[in-house]
Formats: structure tokens, C-alpha cells, sequence
């Protein structure tokens, strides 16, 4: 008793109820929940049996049901799209602006906390705005584009299945861009001034420090950002929800949308609950790819 | 517990009057607020001398079926829940409702003839009654007179058939002073349900048969109006509301919508306008209009179902308030609407009545959201080209067979 006593004060027993404590939570919060989803894609699942945690067993049936749909693998693949184009576009345009105001000129640390605005504010509200700018009759975006002369006729942004989802992945780049920026930002100010000033005086040229000192420097902060993307967009549904509604035609609709259309307006909890036990497992195995690219990495 | 702050709040509404020892409580949820007739009517109730008291909850649209679901699922339901139609059969089919027919029979206040078809329909479950219908509304075409007369057509004699409804939005369109010949919605929800399944009904199909001639002929006619611009892209993914904005604006010539538009269209609209009845395939073809509102039913596990359908008989014994006071229209033919002395609105309500008795039903049945989402898909891959109207058409029906058939 005392030596167990001892051993939580002082030693292997404090360790574990450090680690024990978070690890309960986790399980508790966020692997109970995973564990319930999982077990519900292999239930049969209607509203009337909610509140229950043991319903009829059916095997890989919602499985089977969801793959023969017409719409699965083009959902899945605006998904892909979605998620590769968002996280692009975030990480390019937040990279560019982390350097642009990396050069500390006056005023750069202001206006780049003022970019955080389109962060912090709620998707609805930005899918709302979008939606005007994005609208095909009288929307901001068409006007500008047609005044400088790129297209001739207004674009449906969101009506038009062949721009319904890019119009839903520009705005996600609009929104993630400054998140991107501030994470690279603390990125860059954390690579040693005197790198740059042994490569001046080697001679190199500003893009072989870019090159060759930032971009190397820089891969943590980067495998950090892209991975965080990776959950923030295949989070993203608030986005969805005010500007196509995945459709038309499903033209627009990703796997998270879609899960959400089959629980809360199919009420066919089982089917979406079998796509979000799909995406837990994409989410994992990118998770352990993300843990090997970045575990050897020394940092400080 | 909550009997007690039912106790304590009925003494403090009651003012000195001495709260009953004895006040039963019963629970009522409905997304209406404060300016709406639920809560309203409820607390009214409540405040009657009748030993009930009513604990009323504001539920928001997309939680309505969720949240009464999971409390029922768990005992906990209200005693009284006011549903939206189409998804009343999802609960009277698995017995969550209280069976009212013979309640119904024996009141005075609740006279099942006295309700229009559609409405009553909904409510309805293998013969049984399940609920009583709370308001009720339809969809019909208003038209600009101003733009007509412009264009050269006679504002007496507004589209009939659906070729006249094509050539007019032909006539009326004006792409060059951003003037859409017509407004509707084919949203991918129930909107673009509730708007397309009248077509389909007029030209003798249905949710079930929907595949027929009658309904290819009604989406292909959607199709031309998409196709050849009379009508705006974005009708694919904008609701009702939106759509019948760009009418108010003066941006499309006529649009198909309902009877909430009124108060605001009075407030916007700076021209002339009036409402017909929908046109129909042709000229004697049976009529059709899609039937909206909510109805209210009490849940099968009620302690209290006596007291329950007292409050519903109270509502029942309201709803000649409901559009004066409230906007909405009653679910019956027996209710006179006072005039309101704006004469455009007076005449489009006479509209509306009419095509109210028109007006069907959706289902009703317990899978309804999975029909009607067939139907969803089955409009928007027409309207987007992706099948035809005859092969997207088909592919509905094959799953709604598949759905009736489980």
C-alpha cells in the first residue's frame, strides 16, 4: 500500500496517472462515440430504435446497400476533390501571404491579424455571403469577371453542375487561407535569422533561400497544417449546407454532407452512420502516414 | 419536480385565483413562436380554469422529427406535438400517435367532414385518424398584371394549361432587362417535392406511379422552361422564398408559390399582381395542388390523453383566429376569412381557398423522405441533363417500388 502510494507521488505510478487521465477522457468522449458509430453501420438502426444500443445485427448489408448506389463513388470522389483542391489552396495562398508578411514591413503584423477575421466567423454566415457573390444573376463574382473580360456569359456558380463544387471550395479556401497563414507564420519566425544570413553571405540568390533554407525548415509546421486541413475540410458541412446543398444533382455532395442527408433527412441512421465509419478509416490510415513522415523529425 | 413548476407557474398566471392542487400538466411542442398561433393558443389553455396546465416547448423545423423521436424512443415524448404533414404516416404507421378516431367522433369541436380532404388525408393512417390537421397551405401561380399588360397579354385570362404557361413565360421573358418569364422552385429537398408532385398528380400519376406519361410530359415541360432560359439556373438549388424574391423584384414575370408570400408581397412588390389556379396539363384535366402546414397529434404513450384532446379541441375551437390574427389558413371549408381590406390579397385568398380543395396530400406514407427523395433526384437529373425525363423518371420509380415493397 505504501509502496504503491509512494509510486503515484513519486515515481512509474505518477507517469501513469498522467497518461491515465487524458487517456480516460479520450476514450470516454471521443472513442466511445467512434466505438457506438462503427457498431451502428453493422445495426439495423430506425428512429424507433434510437434510443437502444443493441438492435438486429445485419452484418455488412449497410455496406453493401450504400456501394450499390448510384451516387456513392461520385460522391466520393467530389470528396477527394474537395478535400485535395481545399487544402491546395489553403496551404499555396496561406504560404504565400506567411512570407509576404514575413518581410516585416509596417503595419505587416496588424493587417495579418486582421486576416484572421474570415476565421473566426461562423460557415453559415460566410456560405450566406458567398452565396451573393456567388449568385448567377446578379452576383459580385460574375460582374467582376465579366468586366475584365474573362466570361461572356454569367456563370451559375451554384446551379451549374459543372461549377457547383468549386464554388463550395472557393469559399473553403477563402475561409481556411488565414488559419494556414498564421500556423506558417509562427512556422517562419521560428527558422534561425542567422541561416539566412550564412546563405547572403555564401551568395545565394532569395529563391535559393526560399528553397533550400524555408521550404526544408519549414516541414513540420507543413505536415502539421496540411493534416489539420485534412480534418478542418472533411469537417467542413456548414459550407454545404449554405450554398448547394450538395446539389444540384449531387453534383456538389461530399461524404459528410451526404451522411448527414441520410440521418437527419432520410432518417436512415445506419447508412450514414456506415459513411462516417468510412471516413474514420481514411482519417486513420492519413493520421499514420502523418505520424511517420513527422516522427523523426528533431524539433526546437 | 416539473409538476411542481407547473403547479407554481398555472398560481402565478391565475393571479390570486387559487391554483388547483390537483392541475395535471401536459407537455406541447411545436416550432411555433410567440407571433405564431401555438404558443399563443397554448398558453391560453393553460390559463383556462380547466385543471390543466400546459408546459409548452419551441422546437426548431429540422429538430421536430429527431428530438420527438429519440424522447420517445426514450419515454419521454410530449403529450401533444405539432408534426409537418408528410411525416405524420412515419409516426401513426409505428403507433408513436394516439389512435383519435373514436375521440373525434364524440366531439363537438372536431368535426371530421368540416376538414378540407388534403389535410385530413395526412392525418389519416389505415383508415384511422391519428392527429387533427393545425393549418394548412397550397400552391398557386402568381402573375405580374403590369408585365402582362406590357407583353400584350390579357391579365383576365392567365395561363390555363401548361403550353399556355410556356408560351406566356416565352412571351413574358426579357433576359435583356433581367426579366425570367418564371419563378419556381426544383430545389433538391422537399421543396422541389411539394412544387413538382402536382404537376405529376394533374396528369394523372402520383408519388407511387411516378413514371407515368402525364409526369414525363410535366417534367419535360420544367425542362423547356430551364432550358430555354425562361426560367432562372439557380431554381435548381433555391427554395420557395428565394425564388419568389426575384418575383417581388420584378426579375421574373410570374412564379409558383403560396399563401406566406401574401403579406410580404404586399410590403415589396411595387406592381399590380394576382394569383390563379395552377394550370393543368389540359384544358378539363382534374386539378392538383400540393398540400403544406403542419397537423397536431397526441403520442401513444400520453398519460393524459383526455386532457390532450381537450387542448386540441380548444385549438380546433380557435381556428377561425388563425388567419386573422395569424396569417395562416384553417384546414377547413366551414371558416369564413374576414376580408383584410387589401384588395389584392383579398382576391388571391379567394384563389387559394379554391385550389385548397385540390390540394393532396404527400403519401401519406412512413417512408416518406425516402420517396420524396427519388423523387428529388429523379428532377434534378432531368433539369441538369444528366437522363432523360422518361430514364430519370423510371429510375424514381424503380426505387420508390423497391421502398413500397420493403
Amino acid at each position: 500500500m505504501k509502496r504503491i502510494r509512494s509510486s503515484i507521488i513519486d515515481g512509474v505510478g505518477f507517469d501513469l496517472v498522467l497518461v491515465g487521465i487524458p487517456l480516460v477522457f479520450l476514450l470516454l468522449f471521443s472513442g466511445l462515440p467512434l466505438v457506438y458509430n462503427v457498431l451502428m453501420s453493422f445495426q439495423e438502426v430506425d428512429l424507433f430504435s434510437l434510443g437502444e444500443v443493441f438492435r438486429p445485427f445485419v452484418g455488412l448489408k449497410n455496406y453493401r446497400a450504400l456501394f450499390a448506389q448510384p451516387e456513392f463513388w461520385p460522391i466520393m470522389w467530389n470528396t477527394v476533390i474537395f478535400v485535395f483542391c481545399s487544402i491546395g489552396g489553403q496551404f499555396i495562398v496561406g504560404f504565400g501571404l506567411a512570407v509576404f508578411f514575413n518581410t516585416g514591413f509596417r503595419g505587416s503584423t496588424f493587417i495579418r491579424g486582421l486576416f484572421l477575421v474570415s476565421w473566426v466567423m461562423p460557415g453559415l454566415v460566410v456560405g450566406a455571403t458567398w452565396n451573393w457573390i456567388l449568385a448567377g444573376d446578379f452576383g459580385v463574382l460574375n460582374y467582376l469577371l465579366s468586366s475584365i473580360g474573362v466570361i461572356s456569359e454569367n456563370i451559375f456558380w451554384r446551379s451549374d453542375i459543372n461549377y457547383s463544387l468549386w464554388a463550395v471550395i472557393i469559399t473553403n479556401i477563402w475561409l481556411g487561407t488565414a488559419f494556414n497563414m498564421i500556423l506558417l507564420s509562427v512556422g517562419l519566425a521560428g527558422i534561425p535569422k542567422d541561416l539566412y544570413e550564412a546563405a547572403s553571405l555564401d551568395g545565394a540568390t532569395a529563391f535559393q533561400k526560399f528553397w533550400t533554407i524555408t521550404v526544408p525548415m519549414m516541414r513540420s509546421t507543413t505536415g502539421a497544417v496540411i493534416s489539420l486541413g485534412l480534418i478542418f475540410t472533411l469537417q467542413q458541412f456548414d459550407l454545404f449546407a449554405a450554398i448547394t446543398g450538395g446539389g444540384p444533382a449531387n453534383s456538389s455532395n461530399v461524404a459528410q454532407y451526404w451522411a448527414w442527408e441520410l440521418s437527419f433527412r432520410q432518417y436512415d441512421f445506419a447508412r450514414g452512420a456506415t459513411i462516417s465509419t468510412i471516413m474514420i478509416a481514411v482519417v486513420m490510415v492519413a493520421s499514420v502516414f502523418y505520424v511517420r513522415s513527422t516522427r523523426h523529425e528533431v524539433r526546437g | 419536480m416539473k409538476y411542481m413548476i407547473g403547479a407554481s407557474v398555472a398560481a402565478l398566471l391565475s393571479m390570486g385565483s387559487i391554483a388547483h392542487a390537483e392541475d395535471v400538466t401536459i407537455t406541447i411542442w411545436s416550432l411555433d413562436d410567440e407571433n405564431q398561433p401555438a404558443m399563443n393558443l397554448a398558453q391560453e389553455f393553460s390559463d383556462m380554469d380547466n385543471g390543466i396546465t400546459v408546459d409548452y416547448r419551441m422546437i426548431q423545423f429540422d429538430d421536430v422529427v429527431t428530438e420527438s423521436m429519440r424522447a420517445f424512443a426514450t419515454g419521454q415524448a410530449p403529450d401533444i406535438i405539432a408534426v409537418d404533414n408528410p411525416e405524420h404516416a412515419l409516426f401513426a404507421a409505428r403507433g408513436a400517435f394516439l389512435d383519435v378516431t373514436d375521440m373525434v367522433a364524440a366531439s363537438d369541436e372536431i368535426v371530421a367532414e368540416n376538414y378540407f380532404s388534403g389535410p385530413l388525408n395526412s392525418v389519416t393512417w389505415d383508415e384511422r385518424l391519428y392527429g387533427v390537421p393545425k393549418a394548412t397551405n397550397t400552391i398557386a401561380l402568381y402573375y405580374n398584371v403590369d408585365m402582362f399588360k406590357a407583353a400584350g397579354l390579357d391579365p383576365d385570362a392567365p395561363p390555363a394549361t401548361w403550353d399556355d404557361l410556356v408560351a406566356a413565360a416565352r412571351t413574358l421573358n426579357d433576359p435583356d432587362n433581367s426579366v425570367y418569364g418564371i419563378a419556381f422552385s426544383a430545389k433538391a429537398s422537399e421543396e422541389g417535392t411539394f412544387q413538382f408532385l402536382p404537376w405529376a398528380q394533374m396528369s394523372g400519376g402520383g408519388y407511387d406511379h411516378i413514371n407515368t406519361e402525364g409526369a414525363v410530359h410535366a417534367l419535360d415541360t420544367w425542362k423547356t422552361l430551364l432550358d430555354e432560359g425562361l426560367a432562372s439556373p439557380d431554381t435548381l438549388t433555391r427554395g420557395q422564398w428565394d425564388s419568389t424574391g426575384t418575383f417581388n423584384s420584378g426579375n421574373a414575370a410570374m412564379v409558383i408559390s403560396g399563401p406566406w408570400e401574401l403579406n410580404r408581397m404586399v410590403d415589396e412588390a411595387q406592381f399590380e399582381w394576382r394569383v390563379a389556379l395552377l394550370p393543368v396539363p389540359e384544358e378539363g384535366a382534374p386539378r392538383a395542388s400540393a398540400m403544406g402546414d403542419f397537423n397536431w397529434a397526441i403520442f401513444a404513450n400520453t398519460d393524459h390523453p383526455q386532457e390532450a384532446f381537450q387542448a386540441l379541441e380548444y385549438f380546433a375551437s380557435q381556428d377561425d383566429r388563425l388567419f386573422p390574427e395569424f396569417g395562416q389558413l384553417p384546414a377547413r371549408s366551414d371558416i369564413e376569412l374576414p376580408p383584410t381590406g387589401v384588395a389584392p390579397k383579398d382576391a388571391a385568398l379567394q384563389v387559394f381557398l379554391e385550389q385548397l380543395q385540390y390540394a393532396q396530400a404527400r403519401g401519406p406514407h412512413p417512408e416518406w423522405p425516402k420517396i420524396s427523395k427519388a423523387i428529388q433526384d429523379a428532377i434534378q437529373l432531368a433539369l441538369t441533363g444528366q437522363m432523360t425525363s422518361v430514364d430519370a423518371l423510371n429510375q424514381a420509380q424503380a426505387s420508390i417500388d423497391a421502398i413500397l415493397a420493403e
